[in-house]
């Protein structure tokens, strides 16, 4: 099992043992692979908690009542930090794709990390009233 | 593949550079709009969040409101035209953006490779399904 989904995982196109030395690389495109996967899961849900509006004013202030509960608003701080991973290491593919920042790939993955913790924390910091209600 | 260009530390790693089509080649438009789709959405999801998420806090803590999002604060910002076309872009953007990226996933597995139109069908039917569900939930508040 743990064989097939690292097989399901790796490009097809790489042999295998030059993935050792293209590792940082590696991890910045499984994660966009898996944060997007999780984003569009995300979005469909999403399209349906907000089209409850479609039931009535009672039934989207119930419904959007139960997802902004603190537990969610807690658990938001996760899917702010997936779409801001996926955002900047978006950019850092586009630049690559005009020639930029190719050769220091593995500084531009590091770069994404640390900007995606800091605007969690920050993400944090300002929705702390909305999670310790 | 030239295994040279693997040669240096620095490849970015397998999807940034081998699976990017040439103009004229086959997959380019897709391939362009959805870097197109991206850099839109890296605007509009980062403006989305800040509008629905963080701008209202301040009048929860306030007490004018229980939640940053109730029925009465999304009615009264979607009456603004435009932010009922934003949320229209929006929903159609992230919907083409995010299936057309699970497209490109299920392409490179072999069995979903084989059966192309058929998951291209589905995809389709999902993302219809999901605009029109959401056009009549943003409608909902105008109409």
């Amino acid at each position: 099992m743990a064989a097939r989904l690292r097989t399901a995982l790796l490009h097809p196109g790489v042999p295998r043992e030059l993935h050792a030395r293209t590792r940082v690389g590696w991890w910045a495109w499984a994660l966009q692979r898996v944060t997007g996967v999780v984003l569009v899961a995300y979005l469909l849900v999403h399209v349906c908690v907000i089209s409850t509006s479609i039931l009535g004013v009672a039934a989207f202030d119930s419904t959007l009542g139960f997802v902004q509960h603190p537990v969610f608003e807690a658990l938001n701080i996760g899917l702010i930090a997936i779409v801001l991973y996926h955002t900047f290491n978006g950019v850092r593919v586009v630049l690559f794709d005009v020639g930029i920042g190719i050769r220091r790939q593995a500084a531009g993955f590091w770069t994404c990390v640390a900007l995606t913790a800091l605007g969690a924390g920050a993400s944090f910091v300002l929705s702390a009233p909305l999670i310790f209600m | 593949m030239d295994s040279r260009s693997f040669q240096s530390s620095a490849h970015p790693g397998p999807s940034a550079l081998d699976a990017r089509p040439a103009r004229g080649e086959q997959g380019f438009w897709l391939w362009f709009l959805q870097r197109v789709s991206g850099v839109l959405l890296l605007f509009f999801v980062l403006a989305h969040g800040a509008i629905t998420h963080f701008a209202p806090i301040g009048d929860v803590r306030a007490g004018l409101q229980e939640h940053p999002v109730t029925h009465e604060v999304v009615e009264r910002r979607l009456a603004q035209g435009i932010m009922l076309a934003f949320d229209f872009a929006l929903l159609g953007l992230a919907l083409y953006h995010g299936l057309n990226g699970i497209r490109n996933i299920l392409m490179e597995w072999s069995f979903t490779a084989r059966h192309k139109t058929a998951v291209t069908a589905v995809l389709h039917s999902v993302g219809l399904g999901a605009f029109v569900l959401g056009a009549a939930g943003l409608l909902a508040f105008v109409l």
